[in-house]
């Protein structure tokens, strides 16, 4: 019998602990970082953008190219590059290296790994190097509810919130480095 | 004697309300400082409720220009104020270069700018809600341009 009620209160703590952990997943912010930095000028921009924020504000924008949430992509077509067609296609293709382009300029590599949409460019004309990471569920969300020359962006700022902390971009280059990535720190670095 | 007090304690609860709902939204806080010899130093406080009261009395046409900049943008402030205000306090945007360094940062339910140049230092402080009703109110003017 006492054994029974060291076992229930434990089981209470249990319980306590685990709801206690999901109050405090549930309220953790989101951010998406961005870092430019240029060694030349010394200079440095940082922007610390709440991801819900960005969900409350982007729907809200109705100018240029950007509305209702998604973003026309009609100039990409215009160079006979699809984004979204190329998305489908990834989004049925078996993991692995799908191009891997290696010349006099530039290699370029698009892969996907581990649920990661993997892009590598090394321009070496500029001595610039670039790499985007996209989680799989950002990449889908980017096509999800779109016409063809469309991108939801509002609805891959909903699935950024559910990934873990990563880098989605990094540009590393002779003058200047960009760096684009989410966690959960308020002040980025 | 006894209408004096009475009258006093009136005119202390007007005063009291009266406090209390210029002080209901916050306060604009500006202080600029000059480091040369002799340069200006402002160090102004004023109650954020005064800013659109006192945009209520200024003529519609000197508002026609600005009112027709903000109005595509009210969707996007109204839905950025109350998204502002439940995130946490920190750095939104910060730019350092070899002279100048200029902070965007949200604190309470301020918006926070400082600017630190090598000449001079700017510090503006303006509450979120203020700076929607005084936005308002310049975009519901109905001048002509």
């Amino acid at each position: 019998m006492k054994t029974s009620g060291k076992g229930f209160s434990a089981l209470v703590v249990f319980s306590a602990l685990l709801v206690a952990t999901f109050a405090v997943a549930a309220t953790t912010t989101r951010y998406i970082h961005v870092r430019v930095s240029s060694a030349g000028t010394h200079e440095l921009v940082r922007v610390n953008l709440p991801l819900s924020l960005a969900e409350q504000v982007i729907p809200a924008i109705n100018h240029g190219q950007l509305r209702d949430g998604k973003v026309r992509i009609g100039h990409l077509d215009a160079n006979n590059v699809n984004v979204r067609a190329i998305l489908e296609a990834l989004k049925a293709a078996p993991e692995g290296e799908f191009v891997n382009v290696q010349d006099v300029g530039n290699d370029v590599r698009v892969a996907k790994e581990h649920g990661l949409m993997v892009v590598h460019v090394a321009d070496k004309e500029n001595r610039q190097n670039i790499d985007v990471t996209i989680p799989w569920d950002v990449a889908q969300a980017l096509i999800s509810e779109t016409s063809e020359n469309q991108l939801n962006v509002e609805a891959a700022v909903k699935a950024l919130e559910n990934v873990g902390d990563m880098n989605l971009v990094k540009v590393t280059g002779q003058d200047q480095n960009v760096r684009v990535w989410v966690d959960s720190r308020s002040s980025g670095e | 004697m006894i209408f004096l007090a009475k009258l006093g304690v009136g005119v202390m609860g007007t005063a009291l309300i009266g406090a209390a709902a210029l002080s209901s939204e916050g306060f604009i806080h500006v202080k600029v400082r000059e480091s040369r010899a002799g340069g200006t130093r402002v160090n102004l406080i004023v109650p954020a409720a005064l800013v659109p009261a006192a945009l209520k009395f200024v003529p519609d046409h000197h508002l026609a220009k600005a009112s027709k900049q903000l109005r595509p943008y009210l969707p996007v402030i109204d839905a950025a104020v109350p998204a502002l205000e439940v995130c946490p306090d920190g750095v939104l945007v910060e730019v350092i270069d070899a002279t100048d360094h200029v902070r965007i940062t949200k604190e309470g339910g301020s918006f926070l700018v400082e600017v630190n140049q090598p000449d001079n230092e700017v510090n503006v402080s303006v509450p979120l809600r203020a700076a929607q009703s005084s936005i308002h109110e310049i975009a519901e003017a109905n001048g002509f341009d």
